[in-house]
């Protein structure tokens, strides 16, 4: 079963495969969907009533917050001293931890869904994705990256059955990636994929990869030993991936 | 005028040795290590004489410069002035020469010239060594799903994403 929801500023795309009744599979795909929606009015810098944006203002504290914020703070916290700081949940100003809280609802959203029974399934989060087990016609996901330049037509097809991917890119929005460091937009790669058993840091690692700009590829060749392969195209034109990307044949 | 040389030879060929060893020897990257001081150019960032010397990544040479300067020491020999060049060390990436100019007897720099044919004269050797450069592909193959950067709800409607979630609907 298939189901498009409007959340969290973007399209997610999700689709059970699990031979199961109809019923149990909507009921399913509600849960993740009103999952979803929580994590947005909780943690949207875009709404005024949200944990975030109280935190902003002070009424909240780390000590006085949820314990999914005091988490999601830890993560960020963690994934700046991970990327040397080219992941930075204050890169603009005040607390955006928007660039964590993406990818890991979707990780929540996927857990939950394997604990109800479905453990075959993905979850498409505006091109950030989280799958596990097998297709509806059996055998690995395949997921395509779409070429940097060209939007329907795809530069790597990976074969997957348990993790994530996620790309970032400076194609789709412009240069609104900005270099922490220097405060001027991200620039030397075009687009990063990270594939990994997390979509929280694979979608973490990729944006500070691409923030890091061509010497993103040195750093992500480094995230192979914790099991994150990648798949990089530069401003130019070039293609480099790394040894492990799990490449349908 | 013969031990002066052999003295130079030997700081050279030491000079080029360490540098290839530290070119052919992947950068050990313990979690606990990256995280303090993540290495951006692929040179080593715990050492920090080449951080004082301000070295790029282009001249890892300049740390061995010192050790280089050590075995002078040892030699107790005056160095014949002039730019020395090492014999060349290959890796699977090229040959990598060391130079180095001596003045007054001591060393005074040290250089190492990388390879500079195709495109590895832009990359530093260490992405090279790890993440592999391949042809980028165009292909539209059977998938169940695209990743790729954010896309708002609007341009959603135009991406590959959107046409597969229809096709399927």
């Amino acid at each position: 079963m298939r189901h498009v929801e409007q959340v969290m500023g973007t399209a997610v795309s999700i689709e059970l495969a699990d031979d199961r009744p109809d019923p149990e599979l909507r009921a399913l795909i509600d849960d993740v969907c009103g999952w979803l929606h929580e994590v947005d009015a909780r943690f949207s810098t875009y709404k005024d009533d949200s944990e975030v944006s109280r935190m902003r203002r002070g009424e909240l504290t780390a000590a006085s917050c949820s314990d999914d914020l005091r988490q999601v703070l830890a993560a960020c916290a963690d994934l700046w001293r991970d990327t040397d700081g080219y992941f930075d949940a204050y890169a603009a100003g005040p607390l955006d931890p928007s660039g964590y809280v993406k990818g890991w609802s979707v990780e929540v959203a996927s857990d939950r869904l394997l604990a109800a029974g479905s453990a075959n399934h993905y979850i498409n989060a505006g091109g950030d994705i989280r799958m596990r087990g097998l297709h509806p016609e059996g055998g690995p996901w395949r997921v395509g990256i779409r070429h940097p330049w060209e939007a329907d037509k795809l530069s790597w097809v990976l074969a997957l059955t348990d993790g994530a991917v996620a790309t970032s890119g400076t194609y789709e929005r412009g240069n609104h990636v900005l270099n922490p460091r220097t405060g001027t937009p991200a620039r030397g790669l075009r687009s990063v994929t990270v594939v990994g058993p997390s979509l929280a840091l694979a979608d973490a690692y990729a944006t500070a990869a691409l923030a890091m700009g061509e010497p993103g590829l040195t750093w992500l060749a480094k995230l192979a030993t914790d099991g994150y392969d990648s798949a990089v195209v530069t401003d130019d034109g070039r293609a480099f991936s790394s040894a492990n990307l799990p490449a349908a044949v | 005028m013969r031990r002066s040389t052999a003295a130079a030879v030997g700081t050279l060929t030491g000079a080029a040795l360490i540098v290839g060893v530290r070119l052919s020897v992947q950068p050990p990257a313990p979690p606990a290590a990256a995280s303090s001081s993540v290495d951006l150019v692929g040179d080593t960032p715990t050492d920090s004489s080449s951080k004082a010397a301000g070295s790029s990544s282009k001249k890892p040479a300049a740390s061995s410069s010192s050790k280089a300067a050590a075995s002078e020491e040892k030699a107790k020999n005056g160095l014949k002035d002039g730019v020395f060049k090492g014999k060349g060390s290959t890796n699977p990436y090229g040959t990598i020469q060391v130079s180095i100019k001596i003045a007054d007897g001591k060393i005074t720099a040290a250089d190492a010239t990388y390879p500079t044919t195709g495109n590895s004269a832009t990359i530093n050797p260490g992405a090279v060594a790890k993440l592999k450069q391949e042809t980028l592909q165009k292909q539209s193959a059977d998938v169940a799903a695209v990743s790729g950067a954010t896309y708002t709800s609007q341009s959603y409607q135009e991406s590959l994403q959107a046409a597969l979630d229809s096709a399927k609907a």
